[in-house]
């Protein structure tokens, strides 16, 4: 115990800590520019300068360390005349540009001034004059207003770990600039902006178009980008998203942001937002009136119905939709419709993954806590590049990498190419064998604990030796066994499971094997998500097996459960997943379609095959907050109110349920609204009085959310099992079914790509993002840009069997020569138009792998 | 009194390994081995040996710092970044007498248990780093450097590090940033070098001239070293002096000899027989003292007490011709000039200094100017992350204390006083 005296105020400490946190923890405040609470010392800027009693000169209470009997006095005459000082120095180059600043307002050097103020100006010299720079489309720095605190850097360097910025040059001539030079070559979290105290680096978004005093809304909401789920910040001003900020302490993020997350809100305010319904007359689509277009579907849903018996219409639910939106739809088709053909995209991938590792490690065995990746002391990384997929959780991945974990990589992660890994990198679909590898490796090493028998029984004869990995998938034995070593010595693994691996054949022999090498190494598991709900609508039973909360359809004694919940007659016949949805609209045995926020016919894989099965539809109705591929193929188009127009809840790929919050006024209704009025006018009543309604069925409704409350929910505490029961079944018989690796030397295979920077369709309507990545391209690697002599933005044309797309090829030298990789984010060059599949028939997730491509250089441009 | 530090001298081949042999050189070497580490060290502290890099701190406490922090392994580091104006000091050493160098390296990295030795070698030295690297590798080739010294399993590789040109990195901590590769600015201490240093490990930060003291405690025992020069801080010294004497140069004498024998007997006194005005004992940042305060003993123990400070020895010697106001703007310059920038009041006040004393330089000064000096110096004094900084506000603050009458003249009649124009 440590006793020190703080302005008179004696102070008992239990370990030792700086005069600045020490001063903190007792409720008062020193002045500070360059430490900040998320990057810590720094010692330049020399504002927390407090009088120690005994030390002849002042200190800097930020790094200096209290000690025994310490006697502090952080205002005095003293201290503050050399703070009035150090803010002198700060303004005498400093362009006292206030009125034209941004920051203006919530400036800290503008606060600090204003505390201990400089008197009056004595300096006659010339100011230092460095231009602005307008060189990046997204982030404005001016220099001259810098105060050198370095904060942004330490950031960037420290923190986000891009190290894209730097203090060129040195002494009165130090600023900041990208290594790059005047554009940005970095990946655009923000976090810079984040923490500039003054108006040095800022956001070009909003540049002059407010003060920060005039915000007249500030709303604490999620992310509607990915399934980690951060905590935004909307500041509204004139009905209008101004600006997003991250929030320090928030659960998730704390204090952090990614590009999509920062920068992608325009979509909200996008002049290309439906307004109006609109009804399909004569083969075009025209604006009608709600009751003209609800009316519709409600006769045109009760006549398929009555025609072609509830099996005939099928809903597709959304993961950018709130869970209150998706329990009223799977209750609308549950209920009003009377069928199981409800289904997401969760289905490409994360369903399928979840449900099999729930199988063998218990339900729940996903929701793992997403900021104590980074105390792992190793985290294996398979199927996806957290860096990209899920930015936030990736700066887990890098933070535990800093804190000296080990970091296990099983093919390219290029966001952890700087982050040590120890890398296994196989050729293409050969994971196979690598991580049979690992397994057999890994029992060598620790045998069978003996703990889950089914489990091994289905591993124990796996034998694949470090030779056999090695002659099959090119990872030297040396550098496996490396691999391995690591694991077997490690105590608090994390797993981290990409879509791809989960989208590759034999997908459930390789979640087995990789739930093995989970069991063998006693680790967790994370699953990455790339929606804000897709954890969500599966909890809220947006599936064809499975009720609210989990609960087996197939199992009488929970249908009735919810009969007596819902007061209906449930249909005991599984529902149809979105796959069998478009096989059976081709077949013309699914007559309607119901699409809440989703746009299969660009979001599926073999989407222009997609696209003929809705075509094929008696009626399709789209609800959505664009008109979209799938919306423009509708017979009834329904306007949907966007994440930042409405309340409710997301719950993140963790298990933790967050508030969305209603931040900008737009006319329309949530989704659920739309559901509940067209149920209404089928003659079933889903009344709500308001979102939070909904919420208190869902509570009532799911065992799994027994009882909770927004109010339990408010401060984004609610984490799995929440309140409620997780389903302790019986472990079913693990069903595995092998790949067939695909590959041929000499072809190039069609890979998806998935950037940073966008995220679906809904990032292409966000300007910003266009800005920093803004048209598809088709990745080749340098050894294949060779061979078909092309540049850097030739235009090539990239044909599959499922059809073909002209794109400009970008050369990647770190790129695999076998693959062509492309995005799936912009209108009219998705990769999955490309992309036939099949079903891997354990996990119904698709196969996309073994898509052969060819690329042809198209002359004259 | 014999030379130690700048022996052989007149050779011209006094770099050569064979010649260093010839005059006794590396026996000390398995002579130190012969005793336990913590003799060694117990030895330098009797010597009485301080740092002779400016700040005169204990040789031995520091060695004992490092050596008992548990963790390896451990560096020694020379500071051989000697950069501040008038300081040419160590240059003799480097350049003509490496193995003196690199004797006292093997023996003090010995001492506390380090087995990795870098020379951080001054960006402007390229002539020393070819002298450096040659006598390196004769060195080794004659099993003095490397795994198994004198076959004894003594362990100490040697490596020179060139600077890229920043004054800052003579400061012992932006010499680890630096050398580790990352931008020249000095850390925050705690932790010190001695515990967290170069690589993060134990690291000690020595002198060239101090590290070169080592081999002659070793020879001739502590209390005959002790012997020479100041009781408080004995041994022999390099002064470099430079500026109006006849016969400037670096010469050896023991320590605390009086500034005014330096000058007058050594040095031949004031060229062309004009009238001493002042003189910067030790280094552009000590402070200046007129010509009637020169009767102090260049030591680290009287030097504060005559109103200086030792430094590093660099006396710069100024005749009445001299204008001291621009004397005061160029050391600002240089200091404005080397600052890192990491803290305010050095980034910020070495540059307003600058332009204000160039202005009362060119006869812009206005009235108030030489109170704003003090005002400005005031506001960095003490309160800067390093002592460049500090040293900008000493010397603002000294050159007006001691010659207030010149910038006051230099204002009111609105031009350079010392200027025949």
């Amino acid at each position: 115990m440590i006793t020190i005296n703080i302005n008179g105020k004696e102070i008992k400490l239990e370990k030792s800590v700086t005069v600045l946190e020490a001063a903190k923890a007792a409720g008062i405040k020193i002045p500070t520019l360059c430490w900040h609470e998320q990057l810590g010392q720094y010692g330049g800027c020399r504002l927390c300068l407090v009088e120690i009693e005994k030390i002849p000169k002042l200190q800097t209470a930020c790094t200096l360390m209290v000690t025994e009997g310490m006697v502090i006095r952080t205002e005095t005459e003293q201290t503050a005349e050399a703070r009035r000082g150090m803010l002198e120095f700060l303004l005498i180059n400093h362009p006292l540009d206030c009125p034209i600043c941004d920051k203006a307002g919530e400036c800290e050097l503008q606060d600090l001034v204003e505390k201990y103020g400089a008197i009056s100006g004595r300096f006659r010299e010339k100011k230092r004059k460095i231009p602005e720079s307008f060189a990046d489309p997204l982030i404005v720095r001016n220099m001259e207003r810098c105060v050198m605190c370095t904060r942004c850097v330490r950031m960037c360097e420290g923190v986000q770990g891009a190290s894209a910025i730097g203090v060129i040059d040195r002494g009165g001539h130090s600023h900041i600039e990208p290594f790059s030079g005047g554009r940005y070559d970095c990946e655009y979290c923000g976090n810079c902006i984040s923490v500039c105290p003054v108006g040095a680096i800022m956001s070009r978004m909003h540049k002059h178009s407010y003060r920060p005093w005039q915000v007249t809304g500030k709303t604490e909401t999620i992310c509607p980008y990915c399934g980690v789920g951060c905590t935004l910040v909307l500041q509204v001003r004139d009905n209008t998203i101004k600006r997003v900020i991250p929030r320090i302490g928030s659960p998730v993020n704390n204090g952090l942001l990614c590009s999509r997350g920062r920068f992608g809100y325009e979509f909200v305010g996008s002049k290309e937002r439906l307004t109006t319904p609109l009804i399909r007359k004569n083969g075009v689509l025209e604006e009608a009136t709600w009751e003209e277009a609800i009316s519709l579907v409600a006769n045109k849903l009760s006549d398929i119905k009555a025609k072609s018996g509830s099996d005939a219409i099928a809903g597709i639910a959304s993961p950018r939709c709130t869970n209150e939106d998706n329990y009223v739809f799977q209750k609308f088709m549950r209920t009003t419709i009377g069928t199981n053909n409800i289904d997401s995209t969760a289905r490409m991938g994360f369903a399928g993954a979840q449900a099999f590792m729930e199988n063998i490690f218990g339900q729940g065995a996903t929701a793992n806590i997403i900021s104590g990746l980074a105390n792992s002391d190793t985290v294996l990384v398979v199927g996806g590049d957290p860096t990209t997929a899920n930015p936030i959780f990736g700066l887990q991945v890098r933070a535990c990498s800093r804190k000296g974990g080990n970091i296990l990589t099983v093919g390219q992660m290029k966001g952890l190419e700087y982050f040590n890994p120890v890398k296994a990198d196989p050729f293409l679909y050969t994971e196979e064998v690598l991580l049979e590898g690992i397994v057999t490796a890994l029992i060598g090493k620790k045998g069978l604990p003996g703990a889950n028998l089914t489990l091994e029984a289905k591993i124990k004869d796996i034998n694949t030796s470090l030779d056999d990995v090695e002659k099959k998938c090119g990872v030297p034995a040396k550098e496996l066994a490396r691999f391995v070593d690591i694991l077997a010595a490690s105590a608090t693994p994390a797993l981290l499971i990409g879509k791809e691996i989960v989208q590759s054949s034999g997908a459930s022999y390789k979640l087995l094997l990789l739930s093995a090498i989970n069991y063998l190494a006693n680790g967790r598991i994370y699953l990455l998500s790339e929606r804000s709900n897709e954890q969500g609508l599966l909890d809220m039973g947006c599936a064809p097996d499975l009720l609210p909360g989990y609960r087996p359809v197939a199992s009488a004694e929970f249908r009735k459960r919810y009969e007596t919940l819902w007061d209906t007659k449930l249909n005991e016949k599984t529902g149809l997943t979105i796959f069998e949805m478009m096989d059976a609209a081709s077949r013309g045995s699914l007559k309607a379609l119901y699409v809440m926020g989703e746009n299969p016919a660009f979001n599926l894989p073999n989407s222009s095959a997609a696209a003929t099965a809705l075509r094929n539809l008696e009626f399709l109705v789209v609800q959505d907050i664009f008109l979209t591929e799938t919306a423009k193929l509708a017979d009834v188009v329904l306007p949907a109110l966007s994440w930042a127009e409405k309340d409710g809840t997301f719950t993140n790929m963790e298990r933790r349920i967050q508030r969305v919050r209603k931040a900008v006024n737009r006319g329309g209704m949530e989704d659920w609204r739309i559901i509940s009025d067209i149920s209404k006018n089928m003659g079933v009543k889903l009344n709500y009085a308001d979102t939070e309604k909904v919420f208190h069925e869902i509570a009532a409704v799911s065992p799994l959310h027994r009882n909770l409350t927004y109010e339990d929910i408010e401060d984004g505490h609610a984490i799995y099992p929440y309140k409620g029961e997780p389903l302790r079944d019986v472990m079913e018989e693990i069903l595995t079914s092998k790949g067939k690796a695909a590959r041929s030397t000499g072809k190039l295979y069609l890979r998806i790509e998935r950037p940073l920077f966008h995220s679906g369709t809904l990032s292409t309507k966000a300007p910003a993002l266009v800005k920093i990545y803004s048209r598809a391209v088709a990745r080749i690697s340098a050894e294949t840009a060779a061979s078909l002599s092309l540049d850097e933005g030739d235009i090539v044309r990239i044909t599959t069997k499922a059809g073909a797309i002209e794109l400009p090829v970008s050369i990647d030298k770190a790129a695999d020569s076998s693959t062509v990789m492309l995005t799936n984010n912009f209108e009219g060059q998705g990769a999955y138009s490309l992309m036939e599949y099949t079903i891997d028939p354990v996990t119904k997730t698709p196969v996309l792998e073994g898509v052969e491509a060819k690329i042809v250089k198209m002359t004259g441009t | 009194m014999e030379k130690v530090l700048l022996k052989n001298m007149e050779n011209p081949n006094s770099a050569d390994i064979n010649e260093y042999k010839k005059i006794g050189g590396y026996k000390n070497i398995p002579k130190a081995f012969e005793f336990q580490p913590k003799e060694i060290i117990e030895e330098v502290k009797l010597s009485g040996l301080r740092g002779r890099g400016g700040a005169g701190f204990p040789v031995a406490m520091k060695w004992t710092f490092a050596s008992a922090y548990p963790n390896f392994p451990k560096y020694l580091l020379c500071n051989a970044d000697e950069g501040e104006p008038g300081t040419f000091k160590d240059r003799p050493i480097l350049e003509k007498n490496p193995h003196l160098l690199i004797e006292g390296m093997v023996i003090s990295g010995y001492a506390i248990g380090a087995e990795y030795g870098y020379i951080y070698l001054r960006g402007e030295y390229p002539h020393a780093k070819d002298v450096l690297n040659k006598a390196i590798a004769q060195a080794y080739d004659n099993g003095l450097l490397g795994d198994n010294i004198f076959n004894k399993g003594v362990r100490f590789h040697l490596t020179v590090h060139q600077g890229a040109g920043a004054y800052i990195c003579g400061e012992e901590t932006a010499l680890i940033e630096s050398l580790e590769g990352d931008k020249g600015q000095p850390r925050i201490k705690p932790p010190f070098p001695v515990n967290v240093g170069a690589f993060s490990k134990p690291t000690v930060v020595n002198n060239v001239e101090t590290l070169s003291n080592v081999p002659y405690i070793i020879e001739v025992g502590s209390e005959a070293y002790s012997k020479i020069g100041s009781q408080e801080c004995p041994g022999p010294k390099l002064y470099c002096v430079s500026g109006h004497v006849e016969k400037p140069g670096v010469y050896e004498l023991p320590m605390g000899t009086v500034l005014r024998d330096i000058i007058y007997m050594h040095c031949g006194g004031i060229k062309g027989g004009k009238r001493l005005k002042a003189v910067i004992p030790g280094g552009a940042t000590t402070p200046i003292l007129p010509a009637e305060k020169i009767d102090c003993p260049m030591d680290f123990v009287n030097m504060p007490k005559h109103g200086s400070m030792l430094g590093s020895g660099a006396i710069i010697v100024m005749d009445e011709s001299v204008c001291l106001v621009k004397v005061c703007y160029r050391i600002l310059k240089f200091l404005e000039h080397e600052s890192c920038g990491k803290c305010t009041p050095c980034r910020e006040g070495t540059g307003w200094l600058r332009s204000i004393l160039g202005r009362i330089e060119n006869g812009e000064g206005a009235e108030g100017d030489i109170d704003l000096l003090l005002s400005v110096s005031g506001n960095m004094a003490g309160k800067t992350f390093c002592p460049l900084g500090d040293g900008a506000a000493s010397v603002t603050q000294n050159f007006i204390k001691h010659f207030r009458n010149e910038f006051e003249e230099h204002i009111k009649r609105a031009k350079c006083v010392m200027r025949n124009e």
